[in-house]
């Protein structure tokens, strides 16, 4: 299996106002290849934002070593590192993050505006084609302010599928959602993410939602530990975002 | 050319989703841009009327005055060779005398005493004589026995306003009874004006009206108008040694522009203005900016580069403006050109120049340099935008 992203060694600190020096991730190795369904938990505070925007290339290790797909990414400039990012990574938010005042068929479309060649000018149909796969076809034209919660994030989905991301990263994707439609959309994101070949690293408090990965890790205070896989919620409690 | 299509797509799209804000926004610049237009275009039309009464009044630039004089006045038959001689001299196109006089003229409500100002057919060119009717003399027009006469409004309405194509004569009484034809009519110098007319000096003559004092006017090109003031007086002083001959600008030019200040001033309020306009736009930008924080966030998430995303926000800011300093423009010109305001603004023109094309390039060309301006800061707050904080916000 492919090997998309490489982490050794890796820190992330930042200088606070009174010049101490914060310690958010310590020297993490983790791993994730194509096709892996990984779930990270732990604390709120604990760093594991930090962790998913190394991941997601919109941040850099303070030190140790982050291969992106074999690329050192250290070596790449801020542009780089965006197109990169856009043509490669996925991202579900916990609170939507849907463009207000545009469709959900307009939200879906919006990361095709930075594709190039066939995918730009197709953007219309396949942004048409994954709202069918997320079964809102006929909800395109509604504006977000007109649709349920599960239903934006499942418009949310749509849109970070769009560009067919070899990771899709995903931050307490249920945690604005009730159980059932929480349930109902980590359903839907494990499967398209199954049918399209995509790694999915999933951050979460829920341990039913952490259960569905095939890989655990737990974070705590920057430092991250493996967890067998199969958790069930007696593990994880006590854990909260 | 997908990424220049692509920008474009992005930028209408946030102008389509945001258009009640855009139009706000649009509409203080292009209200903007139609005031600096219009200040301009207005200063322009003022500077032409002004203009074409000061040269109605003085002569075009440059207008030389020609003066002999001392104790006894010189010969006149002496002077008129010297004058003939300076401008065969210097091949000076146009040139005219200028003499004031009075003379009765029978009208049909009884005689009145009108101005009559003694000219050259070189007057109507050099101080821009604008007709209403019929025709300004020619140089055969002196060999009329019954002298030719241009009339103003006044004197027209006066006189009944005869048919010029029937060559109307008017008598003109006193010594010499005389018939002389109405072959013009001028508008008057300004409203509730008393009747006024122009003869040639041979004309007067005939009719037994003299004038009291005579000037000598010639027409020279600007650059050559100082050198030529020089030489002519120096001829002049050369033929009567004994006198005192001057040679003088009478143009309103003579000492400098006149309305290089107003031009200024015209300028200031218009450079005022527009950076109204500006700080307004940029203003509604950078609040704009601050509200879309978590978007630009996002579409960086999408792996929008940092100049994509500059692009697109100078773009939306650049395209919005060009096209509200389009409707700014013409709105300007619909302003300036309206027949009130032009016979407000410019009362002694009869023909209105037209819109000027650089208030107009003006104007369009502030708004896309404030659409710029009001663009790249917000733009450049945009690209400093850290996604992760964005995301967040």
């Amino acid at each position: 299996m492919e090997t998309l992203v490489n982490l050794r060694g890796v820190t992330r600190s930042v200088v606070l106002p009174d010049d101490q020096e914060l310690h958010i991730l310590r020297g993490v190795d983790f791993e994730v290849h194509s096709g892996d369904h990984t779930a990270i938990i732990g604390r709120s505070g604990c760093g594991k934002s930090t962790l998913l925007n190394l991941l997601g290339l919109l941040d850099v290790p303070t030190s140790g070593e982050l291969d992106f797909q074999g690329v050192p990414v250290q070596q790449l400039r801020g542009n780089a590192r965006a197109r990169l990012r856009g043509s490669t990574v996925g991202f579900v938010f916990q609170q939507f993050n849907l463009l207000q005042g545009r469709s959900a068929l307009d939200n879906v479309i919006t990361p095709l505006l930075y594709a190039k060649g066939r995918d730009f000018w197709r953007r219309r149909e396949l942004a048409m084609d994954m709202l069918d796969r997320v079964g809102l076809a006929g909800r395109a034209r509604t504006m977000p302010n007109m649709l349920s919660g599960g239903e934006q994030q499942r418009v949310a989905i749509a849109r970070a599928l769009v560009r067919r991301p070899r990771l899709i990263l995903a931050d307490e994707p249920t945690g604005a959602l009730d159980v059932e439609t929480g349930q109902a959309v980590m359903a839907l994101l494990d499967t398209v993410a199954t049918e399209t070949a995509a790694a999915l690293v999933t951050i979460t408090h829920d341990a039913n939602v952490a259960a569905l990965a095939c890989a655990c890790y737990r974070l705590d205070a920057g430092v991250l530990t493996g967890l067998n896989a199969g958790l069930n919620a007696h593990e994880t409690a006590g854990v909260g975002a | 050319m997908t990424g220049f299509v692509s920008t474009l797509v992005e930028a209408w799209q946030e102008l389509r989703i945001n258009k009640v804000r855009i139009l706000l926004a649009l509409l203080g610049v292009a209200l903007s841009v139609a005031a600096l237009t219009s200040v301009v275009g207005v200063g322009n039309l003022a500077r032409e009327g002004m203009k074409a009464m000061s040269e109605r009044n003085g002569g075009r630039t440059a207008t030389l005055g020609l003066s002999v004089n001392g104790p006894t006045p010189p010969d006149p038959a002496r002077l008129e060779k010297a004058y003939q001689g300076i401008v065969s001299r210097y091949g000076i196109t146009y040139s005219t005398h200028v003499g004031q006089a009075q003379g009765g003229f029978q009208f049909p409500r009884g005689v009145q005493q009108v101005q009559v100002t003694v000219v050259d057919p070189g007057y109507g060119v050099i101080h821009r004589v604008e007709l209403r009717r019929g025709s300004w003399f020619a140089a055969d027009d002196a060999q009329r026995l019954a002298p030719a006469v241009v009339v103003s409004e006044a004197f027209y309405n006066a006189a009944g306003r005869p048919d010029l194509g029937r060559s109307p004569t008017v008598k003109i009484t006193g010594e010499q009874e005389t018939t002389a034809v109405v072959i013009g009519v001028v508008p008057d110098n300004y409203p509730e004006s008393p009747p006024m007319a122009f003869m040639l000096g041979a004309g007067a003559t005939l009719a037994g009206i003299q004038p009291t004092h005579s000037d000598f006017k010639v027409w020279v090109q600007d650059g050559q108008a100082e050198a030529l003031r020089h030489a002519i007086k120096a001829d002049l002083q050369t033929e009567f040694p004994d006198m005192y001959a001057d040679t003088y600008r009478m143009d309103y030019a003579a000492n400098g522009d006149p309305f290089a200040v107003a031009q200024l001033a015209v300028g200031g309020v218009a450079g005022l203005v527009l950076l109204l306009g500006a700080v307004g736009m940029l203003n509604i930008s950078m609040v704009t900016v601050r509200y879309r924080v978590r978007e630009i966030g996002i579409r960086r998430s999408f792996g929008a580069t940092s100049g994509r995303i500059f692009v697109g926000v100078m773009m939306e800011s650049v395209v919005a403006t060009a096209v509200a300093g389009m409707a700014g423009v013409m709105l300007a010109v619909a302003v300036v050109k309206h027949p009130w305001i032009e016979s407000k603004i410019a009362p002694a023109l009869s023909q209105y120049p037209a819109f000027p094309v650089e208030a107009a390039l003006l104007g369009l060309g502030a708004a896309v340099l404030v659409g710029a301006l009001a663009g790249a800061i917000p733009a450049l707050v945009a690209v400093r935008v850290k996604v992760i904080d964005a995301i967040r916000f």
